[in-house]
């Protein structure tokens, strides 16, 4: 766990010095809200449109915003610039566990999507959106969506460490499109038509998702929170798993 | 400058020799096929020796030291550093070695600093220690006034005796240098030569891959040339010349770049301007 947490603090540290590498990651999310929100918010007025809960759809729209900004971690990229420099070998030659190796920059992703997810918060706050399920909530909403950031940081870097190539890298993080775009993202699952609703119940987003929503619109409802924590949690295991694999196996 | 009165090294017996390699091999299989790199290597290092291991490009200098350094997995053979098995205990190898690979692998966006107490603490120094500990390598290696400059700033001399400090953190048994001084200036090289001797009275068995033969006669107690994957001869620089001369029966004293393009069956030719080197 120290070694987690000394590789952690470099990273923070290296994100601090490149800022201009996280500003977009916040302001993507945040455009995608407004069109997303200017888009539909007439077609579903607050007051019309039970499932609002009595929020405007910005609120609705807010957990896209939330796993879009999770999903822009640059661990994957970093690595691959330490492993074409030759760092990453140097790393290597310690003997620390392949897990502390794996954990150390996604430790920072989490840290980064959770002072990420405040902004945000603090910036939906004025506009009228909140957190039904109140402080417990925005604790358990910052969680989910930290363990979001690490579950796909873990495989984008999981794609790094076996292409070791940036150009790659960077395309597999633009999966998430489609797979933000197959889940109920403009209207609840129930009034998707027939094959989207199947596509979006086969796409482990579409619970987190709904977990993020829930704690926004509804109130501590802790069957969907949980299945929620359990894909993520699943999720987090999964990459990290062939993370470690890769890295042992790694020539 | 004083540099610190403490060992740098290390607890190893003369019994035990520090690197050991029987029958190594390494082969890569990719989409065009097998390749065997190392092709049944057999080494020993004494405690306490610089080492060098010489050959041209592709020989197979790298792929032995990445499976010496346990970056690399053996495909045969076996080896041991500092009494260990790299196969069976890669982790207990990991505590004994310090590593500088080609190219100086180096985390541009930290200070050289904290490159160090990074590294320090990653071999389970506390943050006051790994504190010390940097302070003391960076004064060994002359990067003090430098240390909290970011390394994207610093030259190729300072990155290469900074990566030489990092590699000193935990007092290793056996460092191993893989082209120490290639791409640096004359008088970097010379620097980076001063330290590795000042490592060397320290106690610590340097292993140095090197194409420079100066640099292995200048540095080296014992060298050996590796060829095609394979060790073709091996000796002290001294006796290896004295083999040559009397072997062929020169006039003059050959230099270790003769011995090198007799073993290995090369010779030098110009072409386009530039002398390089060609199979005979």
């Amino acid at each position: 766990m120290r070694t987690v947490l000394v590789l952690g603090e470099r990273a923070v540290r290296e994100a601090k010095r490149t800022p201009d590498a996280l500003l977009p990651t916040l302001l993507i999310p945040i455009f995608f809200l407004i069109v997303n929100t200017g888009q539909a918010a007439k077609i579903f007025p607050t007051g019309s449109t039970p499932w609002l809960e009595g929020q405007s759809y910005a609120a609705f729209q807010l957990p896209a915003t939330l796993l879009l900004a999770a999903s822009f971690g640059t661990a994957a990229l970093y690595l691959v610039e330490e492993i074409e420099n030759g760092y990453f070998d140097k790393l290597r030659a310690t003997p620390i566990s392949r897990g502390s190796l794996a954990l150390g920059r996604l430790s920072a992703e989490a840290l980064k999507s959770t002072l990420m997810t405040i902004v945000i918060l603090a910036i939906a706050f004025p506009f009228g959106i909140r957190i039904a399920s109140g402080v417990v909530g925005v604790v358990l909403l910052v969680l989910l969506t930290a363990g979001w950031a690490v579950g796909y940081s873990g495989f984008l870097q999981f794609v790094a460490l076996k292409t070791r190539n940036a150009a790659a890298t960077n395309s597999a993080g633009l999966i998430f499109f489609p797979l933000l775009f197959l889940t109920p993202n403009f209207v609840p699952r129930g009034l998707l038509a027939r094959p989207m609703e199947i596509a979006a119940t086969f796409n482990p987003v579409t619970y987190v998702m709904e977990a993020l929503r829930s704690l926004i619109l509804v109130d501590l409802d802790w069957a969907v929170i949980g299945v929620g924590f359990l894909v993520t949690g699943g999720f987090v295991g999964l990459t990290l798993w062939m993370n470690i694999r890769t890295m042992a196996k790694y020539d | 400058m004083t540099p610190p009165t403490d060992s740098l090294a290390p607890e190893m017996t003369n019994s035990v020799p520090a690197i050991s390699a029987r029958g190594l091999v390494k082969t890569f299989t990719g989409r065009s096929g097998t390749v065997e790199a190392v092709r049944g290597v057999d080494l020993t290092v004494q405690p306490g020796e610089v080492f060098g291991f010489l050959g041209p490009n592709g020989a197979g200098k790298s792929t032995t030291v990445r499976m010496l350094t346990t970056l690399t997995g053996i495909t045969g053979g076996s080896a041991s550093v500092a009494g260990v098995d790299v196969a069976s205990d890669p982790d207990g190898v990991r505590h004994k070695i310090g590593v500088a690979l080609q190219e100086a692998g180096l985390d541009m966006r930290q200070t050289g600093r904290e490159l160090v107490v990074l590294q320090a603490r990653l071999f389970g120094l506390s943050r006051a220690d790994a504190g010390k500990r940097a302070e003391e390598l960076l004064e060994l290696v002359e990067l003090s006034d430098a240390a909290d400059r970011l390394i994207k700033g610093y030259s190729g001399g300072m990155k290469r005796r900074l990566d030489l400090a990092s590699a000193l953190v935990h007092r290793p048994d056996v460092l191993f240098l893989d082209e120490p001084t290639t791409g640096l200036d004359p008088s970097s090289r010379l620097v980076v030569w001063d330290e590795v001797r000042r490592i060397n009275a320290k106690g610590t068995t340097v292993f140095l891959t090197t194409q420079y033969l100066e640099e292995a006669d200048q540095l080296c107690e014992r060298l050996a040339i590796i060829d095609d994957g394979k060790i073709v001869t091996e000796g002290t620089p001294a006796t290896l010349k004295a083999e040559l001369k009397a072997r062929r029966g020169l006039e003059a004293d050959p230099t270790l770049d003769d011995v090198f393009l007799d073993v290995t069956g090369r010779r030098r030719e110009r072409g386009a301007g530039e002398v390089s080197e060609v199979a005979s």
